[in-house]
């Protein structure tokens, strides 16, 4: 089913520089790694002071932030510079390590999950740091430790409004990380494999051809229900609306971050920009075939960029778009209609595999 | 082997990125200590209590039927895995299916049985009715 497995891209940096053995091997890694995180920093940079500000301002018939630069892109390093020239306030009774970690964690954990992630082909590099054979249960694990991040946040603020925050998270991630993660499952069920580079490739088949064009058997055209479960649960599992009821600004303030200023804010802001285009990831390799695409192999990252930039689109359009459900509201869809349907697709995805194969 | 090296390497950078930032921002910004200014917030109110009070936890029971769930999720994995290559080797597709559903119907009663019993519902508080029927009462 796999097929032959492509030079990951420490192998391709040890192997352009020269670098042997282990020590070779942990410096190509580490370039890469440094790469791949600058290559994410990237997409929030320009999606957090500007792409944001701007899609809103598009859904709201407004002209956001035209002043500095062309189409008000140099807005990225003016705010990038006003955010970290903050001034760092530390209020009362805070749990001091824990509140000094929480804004680690959050980009780290999300972050380190792209470590996994087939980025597609960049003219001869194939942008992927690693291809365990348990990479889909490896990317969950990470994406989900963003919920211990806002529990730390919420607990050692002091905050009622922060305590509320970091508590809707944990009931949030309890319900939706069961369905989020089933639906993956009827996605191995079909690909037959945990491993990143094998469910690609599996969604590389011809699954019907039109008037000459060649459908691929992405999973989001094979199974569109389960697709469609899958971005719901995704959409909590980021925390974004219609699910954003931990921070819920209209409701508790700014949830688990209310009292976090200067570069822990940003180190927030950031985080869960990494963590959306991680779910855009996870979603454009599980469901959308990763970085396949009209045109040679090697123009893959520009399919995979443009993919998870749909996704981003997609949260913006939610966020203006959405109402957000209440607490309770999101028990029940979480618990009494995700869950259920999330196995109904399992065992129905199951029976069809079983019949065509 | 070498996945595994890269991996650490991106946790590596994943923790740089944030230190550096954190370093970075203190070296540029200010410090003006203030009286007040260290105040956590509460809508502009002085702050009454303490944070850490014992309030009711109302998915207490979900949290335990995650657990379950989450379990049985991670048993499911290697099922899923196997699930199309057996298949593909000739196994008849009911030998396979059937102990995963009855492994998942055990749980799917499970499931009925806290939905019956209310687990999975958001139960409110005695106090937040209370004053509810205070109110209806008042006007």
């Amino acid at each position: 089913m796999s097929a032959a497995p492509a030079q990951l891209f420490p192998e391709f940096i040890a192997e352009t520089l020269g670098l042997p053995g282990v020590a070779g091997e942990v410096v190509a890694a580490l370039i890469a790694a440094f790469v791949v995180g600058n290559i994410v920093l990237a997409f929030t940079g320009v999606a957090g002071p500007w792409a944001k500000r701007k899609i809103t301002a598009a859904f709201t018939d407004r002209v956001a932030v035209d002043r500095v630069g062309p189409f008000g892109l140099l807005i990225i390093p003016a705010s990038a510079v006003q955010l970290l020239a903050k001034e760092l306030i530390v209020p009362e009774g805070v749990d001091r390590p824990t509140w000094d970690l929480a804004p680690i964690v959050l980009p780290a954990s999300a972050l380190l999950g792209f470590a996994v992630i087939p980025m597609g082909h960049l003219g001869p590099v194939n942008l992927q740091l690693a291809d365990p054979e348990v990479g889909l249960a490896l990317v969950f694990a990470f994406a989900s430790i963003a919920s211990v991040s806002l529990v730390m946040a919420g607990y050692a603020s002091n905050n009622k409004y922060s305590m509320l925050g970091g508590l809707r998270a944990v009931a949030q991630n309890l319900a939706y990380e069961i369905p989020l993660i089933v639906t993956a499952m009827s996605v191995v069920i079909f690909a037959g494999t945990l491993q990143m580079s094998g469910i690609v490739s599996a969604q590389q088949e011809v699954l019907f051809t039109v008037g000459g064009f060649d459908v691929p058997a992405w999973y989001a055209l094979v199974n569109p229900f389960a697709f469609v479960l899958f971005l719901t649960a995704n959409m909590a599992e980021i925390g974004r609306n219609p699910f954003d009821i931990p921070e819920a600004p209209t409701e508790i303030v700014a949830g688990y971050q209310t009292e976090y200023s200067s570069s822990y804010f940003v180190l927030f802001y950031l985080g869960e920009f990494v963590h959306i285009f991680l779910g855009g990831a996870i979603l454009a390799v599980t469901f959308l075939g990763g970085a396949a695409g009209p045109g040679p192999e090697s123009i893959g990252f520009v399919w995979f960029v443009v993919k998870i930039w749909a996704f981003f689109l997609f949260t913006q359009w939610c966020r203006s778009a959405l109402p957000r459900v209440r607490i309770d509201q999101l028990i029940e869809i979480g618990w009494k209609g995700m869950l259920v349907l999330s196995f109904a697709n399992l065992v129905l995805t199951a029976v069809l595999v079983g019949v065509i194969v | 082997m070498s996945d595994w090296i890269a991996i650490g390497a991106l946790a590596a950078v994943g923790l740089f990125i944030p230190l550096g930032m954190m370093v970075v921002s203190a070296l540029i910004r200010p410090s003006v200590p203030e009286q007040g200014k260290s105040t956590i917030y509460e809508s502009g109110e002085t702050p009454t209590g303490t944070t850490r009070i014992r309030f009711n936890i109302q998915y207490y029971m979900v949290a335990l039927l995650f657990v379950v769930f989450d379990i049985e999720t991670v048993l499911l994995f290697p099922w899923a895995v196997i699930y199309r290559p057996a298949l593909e080797q000739g196994v008849p597709m009911w030998d396979l299916l059937w102990p995963m559903l009855a492994f998942v119907g055990i749980l799917a009663v499970g499931l009925v049985w806290a939905w019956r019993t209310g687990a999975v519902k958001w139960t409110k508080s005695p106090r937040a009715t209370r004053r509810k029927t205070e109110r209806d009462v008042n006007q």
